[in-house]
């Protein structure tokens, strides 16, 4: 038994691993940023495996701007909410 | 002159070939006779090639001492579009066949063959319909030679008639005698017991026959008896098989079969040495296949689908049954079954093996703690998948949209009636009353069923498997992932939270949906969708999905434990479930888990967390005071390869170097039991023959593994393993319990 191809997670953790120099080169803090978007990719390997895409990264890239997103649209709701309730004070 | 046949019903315990005579058949009589018969089974192999060879191959096969009858046929080769002219040699007895096959694959190596190495019994079932304890009418002449043989029932039957076994079990209480030799013999058949002590010299072989005299039982059930039992006691004897017979058939010996280290699923397994007997069924628990999943109901049924002897089906791996069934179903259709399979892979384009080539999917759960979760999965999943879609490797695919093949493949038409019954199995365990000793029989037949079906689909895809086809595996998975992500698609069309998908179930949650028929819509619609069976698996009180290890952020797909309604448990990934787990952590860690379940509802269960932290505080107590049992603590460690391979040993490694000096030479893929102890060493191989000091025990290293296990558990209420040593240190007073946030189910 065997693989062909390496698994979705191997892909992430090699991906990530290429950009070792960038990572080095970066911020203290823009490094445990950066942790925290290949997080975010990791939260949807199994799409990204459905997917299947010859270049996984740029599925990886899409599953870090979704998260962004969402917590964009969270945090965008949570301060209409704040903006709502102080108008109404 | 002879007497006129004779007619007798009865159960077929088991055939082997019989020399020239063809083959020996034990039947257990209706009027309980044991009757040794036998019966001419001429057998044929194929041979395909050039045209000039094969003419070379009959005149050669013509002018052996003992020629078989040639002809020339056209016949079916599953992986080729049209019929193939073949060379049938057809040899008087199995016996025969196997020695003249020895030596024409020799002298014509370069020619394809067939049916060339099929075993006798799955020939004879192919024929017959014969399978082990099949009800049967044989016609016999007056030497006991088989006239005419006809099978009565079907291996689908879910109600056979059972036949009258007699079983006496060789029981060693104490474990394993190469730890210790054992000091007491139990034998045991039916309610007579003797509890009797092993004593040195003949007298235990001498007891072990006067019960074979007595009882002359079918099955001899042992502990360890292929490894050390069997062979200890008949050294014991002078003569050994005429003073202590084992078998009945006496014109027979011991068939021995030497233990093997193999490679498969990523891991090196070890099979021990195999004591096989003529007449008579010797199983080992200890050897045994699954023996602690299924049990002997379990191996009859496995042994009865599949049509592998007894003995047989009790020992090999599921893999070797699911292609024997698949060599019955070619050999009555006149499909040929290739000797060595000649099938290769086809070069393919990069991006079709990026598209085509992966496995289920399996999601990331949205750790923490949920209430009220149903968790509902595909009835074998992956062979469903095969029977829809008309997986076959002669077959064009059909899609979940397509209505039913009307023609069903090999494969298909292979495994659909044991779907079948497994089904119908399982339904009916569901509903007998707990009493009722059908339900545990059943449970048993449908695990042993279990297997077969789980290996069927990976079988496809075995570089060496008959009737594998690497693109029909692919398939399979393809299959299993559209359905998977329309059940996904269908829950969320009803509102359902998908928490958790992995490759064949699902876990879903909505507000207000709490018992099992809040959720029979959602599963009808899944079947509507995907035209595979679906059942609910249960509804859980609470679920806990726990992240990774290593990234307390990254949720992982298999770990998780929780509560279901009736207060049972589920627990997957976690130490409890691993074989190199000490007993004593396992048994902890599940009891800790126990002690949440008593919540009666997921609200109130920060309430149970303290008795839960108590739980733990008084098992690490009971090792500091050293009251646990030594044999609680072994670890059972795996040697991945031969002794000698290692360059910086394993525990595994450093306990097989402490039995060397003692002529112990454990193999690769063998589990050997050890305890963690201080000083260099850090192992001490418990079958060493020296006494063990319990002083010597690694305390604080058995600590931090039940620490780590019950880290798993209270993960979900914000305790780390950190917090958990500090509270088991008695600074709990310091750290007061995580406000609540974290038990808000969600």
């Amino acid at each position: 038994m065997g693989r062909t191809l390496p698994s979705i997670t191997q892909s992430l953790s090699e991906e990530q691993a290429a950009y070792a120099r960038f990572r080095r080169a970066l911020r203290r803090a823009d490094q445990l940023a950066l942790d925290e978007l290949f997080v975010a990719a990791r939260q949807h390997l199994a799409a990204a495996a459905y997917a299947a895409n010859a270049l996984p990264m740029e599925t990886f890239l899409l599953a870090m701007l979704l998260e962004e997103h969402k917590e964009t649209a969270r945090l965008r709701a949570l301060l209409e909410g704040l903006l709502e309730r102080r108008g109404s004070e | 002159m002879s007497s006129p046949p004779d007619e007798i019903e009865g159960w077929l315990l088991d055939l082997y070939e019989d020399g020239e005579r063809g083959l020996a058949l034990w039947l257990i009589a209706a009027d309980g006779r044991r009757l040794r018969l036998r019966q001419r089974f001429p057998v044929c192999f194929y041979a395909a090639g050039p045209a000039a060879r094969l003419r070379e191959l009959w005149r050669w096969l013509a002018g052996q001492p003992d020629p078989p009858r040639l002809s020339r046929q056209e016949r079916r080769d599953l992986f080729l579009p049209a019929p193939l002219a073949v060379l049938c040699a057809e040899c008087a007895a199995p016996a025969a066949q196997r020695a003249l096959f020895a030596q024409t694959a020799q002298a014509f190596p370069e020619l394809t063959y067939y049916d060339a190495d099929v075993q006798v019994q799955i020939r004879h079932a192919a024929v017959y319909g014969s399978f082990p304890l099949a009800r049967c009418r044989v016609t016999l002449d007056a030497q006991l030679e088989v006239r005419a043989f006809q099978t009565l029932d079907s291996p689908w039957e879910l109600d056979p008639e059972p036949a009258p076994l007699k079983v006496l079990e060789l029981n060693l209480r104490e474990g394993s005698p190469l730890h210790a030799p054992p000091t007491r013999l139990e034998l045991r058949c039916g309610a007579w017991r003797q509890d009797l002590p092993f004593l040195p010299g003949d007298a235990p072989a001498y007891w072990v026959r006067a019960a074979l005299r007595r009882f002359d039982p079918d099955i001899l059930l042992t502990d360890y008896g292929d490894t050390w039992l069997l062979q200890e006691l008949l050294g014991r004897v002078k003569d050994s098989l005429a003073e202590l017979p084992l078998n009945r058939d006496a014109e027979h010996g011991l068939r021995l079969i030497r233990q093997k280290t193999y490679f498969s699923y990523g891991q090196v397994v070890y099979r021990g040495q195999q004591v096989h007997l003529a007449g008579r069924l010797h199983i080992d628990r200890k050897n045994a296949m699954l023996w602690g999943d299924y049990g002997l109901e379990g191996v009859l049924e496995n042994a009865r689908v599949t049509a592998l002897p007894i003995q047989t089906a009790a020992r090999v791996s599921p893999g070797s049954g699911i292609s024997c069934m698949q060599m019955i179903t070619a050999l009555r259709q006149g499909i040929l079954v290739p000797w060595r399979k000649q099938q290769v892979e086809q070069p393919r384009p990069l991006l079709n093996l990026i598209h085509a080539d992966f496995g289920g999917l399996v999601y990331q759960p949205r750790v923490g703690l949920h209430r009220d979760v149903a968790a509902a999965d595909f009835t074998s999943m992956y062979p469903a998948v095969i029977v829809r879609c008309n997986l076959s490797p002669e077959k064009q695919a059909i899609s979940l949209d397509d209505p039913p093949a009307a023609d069903p493949g090999l494969i298909p038409q292979t495994l659909a009636p044991l779907i079948q019954k497994r089904v119908l199995l399982k339904k009916r365990a569901a509903q007998l009353p707990g009493w009722d000793p059908r339900r545990t029989q059943d449970k048993a037949r449908a695990a042993a069923q279990k297997w077969l079906l789980v290996v069927c689909f990976g079988y496809m895809g075995y570089r060496n498997a008959r009737f594998g086809l690497i693109s029909a595996h692919e398939a399979v998975t393809a299959g299993g992932r559209e359905a998977l992500m329309r059940a996904k698609e269908a829950a969320e069309d009803e509102g359902f939270e998908v928490l958790h998908l992995f490759v064949d179930a699902l876990w879903v949650q909505k507000a207000g949906c709490c018992a099992p028929q809040h959720f029979q819509g959602l599963l009808e619609e899944i079947t509507r969708r995907t035209g595979l069976p679906i059942a609910l698996d249960g509804v859980y009180r609470w679920v806990a999905f726990l992240p990774s290890r290593v990234d307390a952020r990254v949720p992982v797909g298999n770990r998780y434990f929780g509560v279901f309604q009736d207060g049972t448990l589920k627990v997957r990934g976690l130490a409890a479930r691993r074989r190199d787990t000490p007993a004593w952590v396992a048994r902890a860690q599940i009891a800790l888990i126990e002690q949440l379940a008593k919540a009666p509802d997921a609200a109130c269960l920060g309430e149970y967390v303290p008795g839960a932290l108590e739980l733990l505080r008084a098992e690490l107590r009971r090792l500091r005071e050293g009251r646990v049992e030594l044999e609680d603590l072994l670890v059972a460690a795996r040697l991945g390869k031969p002794l000698d391979k290692y360059k910086s040993a394993s525990p595994a490694a450093r306990a097989a170097a402490q039995l060397r000096p003692y002529g112990v030479e454990a193999q690769a893929g063998q589990r050997l039991p050890l305890i963690y102890v201080r000083g260099p060493e850090r192992v001490w191989a418990w079958d060493r023959p020296q006494a063990f000091d319990r002083r010597w025990v690694d305390v604080a290293f058995y600590r931090r593994l039940l620490l780590r296990a019950a880290s798993d558990v209270f993960q979900p209420f914000g305790l780390s393993e950190r917090d958990l040593a500090l509270r088991m240190e008695g600074n709990a007073a310091l750290l007061s319990l995580p406000a609540s946030g974290n038990l808000q189910a969600q």
